[in-house]
């Protein structure tokens, strides 16, 4: 079975983005950070295979999380996806820019969220 | 395009789910808002971090607006969110004509998500659409101009601000603030509480623009973090400052300003020299529900309240029975290992009670912080400058007796600022500063909490107050009467229809409601006034309603029950111990004049009368400062009660709190000390 990471602030948001990726046609496990910090906490307990993070978080924000995985080599094949509120495109160029795998702007389709998990988990299930 | 969920029950769960997070946020919005209004009142000058906090809010209320297909509250979401994003980045300055117009967004939010749980919000949009054509007329301000300030930073660092944190990083430099870079190591599986005091000790002395984490070199288990910091202070004195080991701080070069102290290290991936070991992460446990809080429905905490009630009147029962048991030989073996049962069954239940109780408590903060909205808004309405100081905001109390608290703290809050607050120009005559002061304050005092309001406006003048009751023959002409005993008579129904006495004195409006709604708690308000120098009103209140201990007292063949949180000590009294004077009977308390009550007489028991030869007890009776004694005929013992409210022609009985179960199944009547209490101050019917 594989296992995502969803962080996001919202917990409303959260468990939607939750709901959404427990529909894909693939068994998996999500696990639920609600901040920069407890991902940064979770990460070392788990193995991953999709990491789904927002960018506007209170403690640290979502480029930084990225970063921070991008950079962590235990971490960085981790395919991530950001979904952020719609907003500054530099704020999307910048998650890109630091290895972000896709960009999707809330509210979302869930149907776009499921093709572009999809795509990804399969990357890293041919990787492995 | 919003989300749709397969099932109608998801759909309508998710939705719940949206409205309480969306109240959060709103609650979050309001307060942010309050906490800008005083700061520009008290500095003139915004927090960042408080803006940064409501444009968060309105962009999550957005997204999740969106989700749920409300575009109404979306769009207004949207526009609220653009507003804050121009003033967080420094493109548009935040006036009073801001401040009213974000004011009154949060409040169409409000009435919007009202309007929500009964899908009836598109009634609303033409108001949302008039807003929202105010909030662009006002965005389309022009914009103060910015130049961009250089600064020569780990790449890896630039990388990962985001525009607001690259905003706030060129507002610092173009303000001179030296940009720093702490950095520290941390375990990571425990770096929170070690972070938390890092940037607690950066923000003493400056504004922490951005934390980026990063691996640590060469550890597996460490986490580094580099924290991008604005401060006025040098590098060295803010590295003695942090008092941390292993913390180290440098400066960041300006370009063409100071030379680099030092070479961007090794925040760059390509720099650290990190072991991998992938088949080191530790055991897949279920790590699905993280977040430490959950929201509760207060009335799952009140079932679960009656029902620790329930097993606490159980344990009475079982208390019995075990003493039933040990009085006959042939039981006793069992009736000890019964009691051995009994006593650790009491034990986890005193646990399992406080452990309820102690859920049920919330914080007086949200009352304040309604207390220093309602305070701005009528700042802004009146000519009137005065400044409310709030204390104690994290002294807790049961969430029902905060939710009944707000409106006889409001009222009192209120009369304060209409009618003791002088207008500017009479209090510089007066010679105080233009500028009054409402100060509220909240405090823990055993089992009690204290809650002060007080203000240095023109005070109260005994004398109108006396002349006025006695015209309105609330108390008669030759009754003598002390200044305090005047002062009570503000909370007398009937003194509040008389409007001159509120231009005059200062207070009236309603009070009686606000006795009658403290009292109804538990609780106790008194007021103190100086003429000219202001007004103090105290409320005592118990911090939680529901089980409490109770003494258990005879007079004649009737029991009631006290509750024993407002019992200071018992006394034992011979007949001749009791003093009269002017009509009322005193006992003296080591030196002081206790003001005495009959029990008995308060019900027309009869039982004791004063010309009997017996002894008595007195209970001493404590509501803040203030003590009368009870006469009663025995002490019974003490006993958990659960406090039932009492229907039918006794609930009204002045004296009478409810009724509560004794263990042995009968039922007792519990006595409402506050009532007895104020009425034995005011020397009640008895005199």
């Amino acid at each position: 079975m594989q296992s995502i990471l969803v962080v996001e602030d919202s917990a409303t948001m959260r468990s939607l983005i939750g709901a959404t990726l427990e529909d894909l046609d693939v068994p998996v496990k999500i696990t639920e950070a609600a901040s920069g910090f407890e991902a940064l906490r979770v990460l070392p307990r788990g193995s991953f295979d999709l990491i789904v993070t927002d960018i506007n978080m209170p403690d640290i924000n979502g480029l930084e999380l990225v970063s921070f995985v991008k950079k962590n080599e235990s971490y960085a094949s981790i395919p991530l996806v950001i979904i952020s509120t719609e907003g500054s495109e530099r704020d999307r160029d910048k998650g890109l820019g630091l290895g972000a795998d896709a960009y999707l702007v809330k509210p979302f389709e869930p149907d776009d969220l499921r093709e572009i998990a999809k795509t990804l988990l399969s990357r890293v299930q041919a990787d492995e | 395009m919003a989300a749709r969920r397969k099932t109608p029950s998801r759909r309508s769960k998710a939705h719940r789910e949206f409205v309480s997070e969306a109240e959060e946020i709103l609650e979050r919005m309001r307060d942010g808002l309050s906490d800008l209004a005083d700061q520009q009142t008290n500095s003139g000058e915004a927090d960042p971090e408080v803006i940064n906090q409501l444009f968060r809010s309105a962009h999550s209320l957005k997204g999740l607006s969106g989700m749920f297909g409300l575009d109404g509250l979306g769009e207004l979401a949207h526009h609220l969110e653009d507003v804050l994003d121009r003033v967080r980045l420094g493109r548009a300055g935040l006036d009073a004509a801001a401040l009213g117009l974000l004011d009154e967004s949060v409040a169409l939010v409000a009435l919007t998500l009202e309007k929500v749980e009964s899908g009836t919000q598109d009634e609303l949009l033409d108001r949302v659409a008039e807003v929202i054509g105010r909030i662009d007329a006002w965005a389309r301000s022009p914009e103060p101009a910015t130049e961009a300030a250089e600064i020569e930073l780990d790449p890896a660092m630039l990388r990962a601000l985001t525009e607001y944190e690259e905003h706030r990083l060129q507002e610092n430099i173009r303000r001179g603030r030296r940009i720093q870079v702490v950095e520290a190591s941390f375990d990571i599986l425990a770096f929170e509480e070690g972070l938390a005091e890092l940037t607690g000790a950066v923000r003493e002395v400056g504004e922490v623009l951005s934390i980026l984490p990063s691996p640590g070199e060469g550890d597996e288990s460490q986490i580094r973090f580099s924290l991008l910091v604005a401060t006025e202070i040098p590098p060295g004195d803010l590295e003695a400052r942090l008092e941390m080991p292993g913390a180290s701080v440098r400066e960041a070069s300006r370009a063409g300003g100071a030379p680099a102290v030092a070479e961007p290290t090794a925040v760059l991936a390509s720099d650290s020299a990190v072991e991998p070991s992938l088949d080191a992460a530790p055991e897949l446990t279920s790590l699905k529900s993280i977040s430490d809080t959950v929201r509760v429905d207060i009335r799952k905490l009140d079932e679960l309240m009656n029902l620790v009630g329930e097993l606490v009147v159980q344990r009475g029962a079982l208390a019995r029975i075990a003493r039933e048991l040990q009085a006959l030989p042939e039981t006793a073996r069992l009736a000890a290992d019964l009691d051995k049962v009994h006593k650790g069954f009491e034990r986890k239940l005193q646990d399992l009670q406080s452990g309820v109780l102690e859920t049920r408590m919330v914080p007086l903060r949200q009352v304040f912080e309604k207390l220093s909205r309602v305070v701005r808004r009528l700042r802004r309405d009146t000519e009137k400058e005065v400044r409310l100081e709030l204390r104690g905001a994290d002294t807790e109390l049961d969430k029902l007796i905060v939710e009944e608290l707000v409106d006889p703290v409001m009222h009192i809050v209120r009369n304060a600022f209409d009618h003791a607050m002088e207008a500017p120009e009479e209090r510089l005559a007066a010679g105080k500063p233009a500028e009054g002061c409402i100060r509220l304050e909240a405090s823990q005092r055993g089992n009690d909490v204290v809650i002060t309001c007080s203000d240095d406006g023109r005070g109260i003048d005994p004398a109108v107050v006396h002349s006025r009751a006695i015209e309105r023959g609330i108390v008669s002409e030759n009754a003598p009467l002390a200044d305090r005993e005047v002062l009570d008579l503000i909370f007398a129904p009937g003194l509040t229809t008389c409007t001159e006495v509120t231009e005059t004195s200062g207070r009236g409006v309603g009070m009686d409601v606000v006795r009658a709604n403290i009292t109804a708690l538990g609780g106790l308000v008194e007021a103190q006034s100086e003429l000219g120098r202001g007004t103090t009103v105290t409320m005592t209140l118990p911090i939680t309603l529901a089980i409490i201990q109770a003494l258990i007292v005879g007079v004649a063949d009737q029991q009631f029950a006290i509750p024993l949180n407002s019992v200071r000590e018992t006394l034992l009294v011979e007949p001749d111990e009791v003093q009269r004077s002017e009509g009322r009977e005193l006992l003296n308390l080591r030196g002081d004049a206790l003001p005495l009550r009959r029990l008995g007489r308060e019900f027309g028991l009869g039982g004791e009368d004063q010309s009997r030869t017996g002894k008595q007890y007195s209970v001493v009776l404590g509501l803040g400062d203030t003590r009368v004694g009870l006469l009663v005929d025995r002490l019974e013992g003490q006993q958990d009660t659960v406090i039932k409210p009492i229907q039918g022609p006794i609930d009204s009985i002045r004296g009478i709190a409810g009724a509560t179960e004794l263990g042995d199944g009968g039922a007792v009547l519990v006595l409402d000390v506050a009532a007895l209490v104020e009425d034995g101050l005011r020397g009640g019917d008895s005199a």
